[in-house]
């Protein structure tokens, strides 16, 4: 291992300074030694250093918190699939063992034991949780890689859609941002109702909303005035159209994202009192990703410079959607809107 | 190798000493040296006739554990003894077993601070 540049971490625990002393002695030139006297300082040396520590030697017999007490936490908190632990002890009866196995420690060395064994054992299976760590990075960083690219290719559609708008500005990502926000905010009052993916998906998908308007003749699309009755219909027509285009491709592909664009394509207009549009669904009839993204584009849209309109100040925005003049929305967002109001400002002055 | 040779008279397994320290005697004694002051504070006695039986069975059990791995096999074999007896509650058992072991454990320790 004379390759390796910084030494990794053993923590020993064991009330019995001569057995700390021991261990040290055995590992110390191969490893840099932490002591944990009891079952707490163990566990606050692997709170502030986390995977920093390669290896766990652990004693049962402890006072403040036990040999299994430390484990038992350690399981709780989820560490014990990353930090491996070694119990030592002299307690050798089949029951001490089991309940160590079965707690999740990699292995069982009693008391008195042969100092080449607890380096054998210490080297193996330090090395064998690197190469788990190894291969658990490369398979989180090719899946961000993937999902990097599927996000990239949406957000084109969505940059398409724009672009035939005559806008070339930040629109989608403003979008995506801002629903991102809403939704973790929204969890805040809900219990994590969405979850880490849930948000991913939604605020990918929110960068269709407009395809539709690929139905929308570019003359109203860019129509510097105000449209007529009949060229409002037309307009609205672009989000039953978005949702039909979804809809064909879910004949063919069963997939949440699908479905959650389908949702947010179709109802990206309705309002909470169910005078919004194409079919006038009203309060939580609206899927809240639909909700989400609708109240996000309102900001959006008012916050933009558009062919018909000059863009409105972040104040000014905020207090045309929170009087209504874009129509009903829940007033759960409205809050989380408020609430994310210095971020959102934040966003418009950089420019992003 | 002194210590060693006359630790071995005493009963100690140096062999088996040596094999757990992989053959590095400077370890082994250097381990050894730490015995006494280690051994000092782990009271099983005073804490037997006081009646705490649960302090008595922690420092038994530290003790053997220690004496275990030095390969001080004669008051490791007493210490494995004293915990059973205490964890079955036979206290007088352990008692006495401790009674023959003390002396010895007396003059180990004499033997390494003599030759520290």
């Amino acid at each position: 291992m004379k390759y390796m540049e910084t030494r990794q971490t053993i923590l020993v625990v064991d009330d019995t300074q001569f057995n700390r002393e021991l261990l040290s002695e055995i590992l110390g030139d191969r490893y840099r030694i932490l002591e944990a006297a009891n079952g707490a300082e163990a566990l606050t040396l692997l709170e502030e250093r986390g995977k920093g520590i390669a290896l766990v030697l652990l004693d049962i017999v402890l006072p403040e918190l036990d040999g299994f007490g430390v484990l038992e936490e350690m399981n709780k908190r989820g560490w014990i699939e990353s930090i491996p632990v070694i119990m030592i002890s002299s307690e050798s009866g089949e029951d001490f063992v089991d309940r160590a196995y079965s707690y999740g420690v990699i292995d069982f060395i009693g008391r008195p034991f042969d100092t080449s064994i607890v380096r054998r054992r210490a080297a193996n299976t330090i090395m064998l949780y690197a190469r788990q760590h190894r291969l658990e990075e490369m398979v989180s960083e090719e899946i961000e890689k993937r999902e990097r690219s599927n996000q990239l290719m949406i957000s084109l559609l969505g940059q398409i859609v724009e672009f035939r708008n005559g806008e070339s500005g930040p629109h989608i990502e403003h979008i995506r941002h801002i629903t991102k926000l809403l939704l973790r905010q929204w969890n805040l009052r809900h219990d994590n109702a969405f979850t880490e993916e849930d948000i991913s998906r939604i605020s990918v998908a929110s960068a269709v909303h407009d395809i539709g308007k690929m139905t929308t003749p570019e003359e109203i699309l860019n129509k510097p005035g105000r449209l007529t009755e009949e060229e409002y219909r037309i307009m609205k027509d672009h989000a039953a159209a978005g949702g039909d285009m979804i809809k064909k491709l879910m004949e063919r592909y069963q997939d949440p994202l699908l479905e959650t664009a389908y949702e947010i394509c179709r109802w990206h207009h309705e309002r909470f009192d169910g005078r919004g549009y194409p079919d006038g669904l009203k309060g939580d009839e609206i899927p809240v990703c639909a909700q989400v993204v609708s109240i996000a584009d309102v900001y959006d849209a008012l916050t933009s410079e558009r062919c018909y309109k000059k863009a409105f100040d972040h104040q000014t925005a905020m207090e045309m959607i929170a009087e209504g003049k874009c129509g009903v929305f829940n007033e759960v967002l409205l809050d989380c809107l408020r609430e994310i109001g210095e971020e959102l400002k934040r966003m418009l002055e950089s420019g992003y | 190798m002194e210590l060693l040779e006359e630790l071995k008279e005493m009963g100690a397994d140096i062999q088996d000493g040596l094999k757990r320290f992989a053959g590095k005697d400077t370890l082994y004694i250097k381990m050894l040296k730490k015995f006494p002051e280690a051994a000092s504070g782990l009271e099983v006695m005073s804490y037997l006739e006081s009646g705490q039986q649960e302090q008595a069975l922690a420092n038994a059990h530290t003790l053997k554990g220690m004496t275990g791995n030095l390969s001080l096999t004669p008051l490791y074999q007493g210490y494995t003894q004293i915990v059973a007896l205490l964890r079955s509650d036979q206290p007088e058992e352990a008692k006495r077993i401790l009674e023959e072991i003390l002396p010895l454990q007396a003059s180990m320790t004499a033997c390494i601070e003599r030759n520290g």
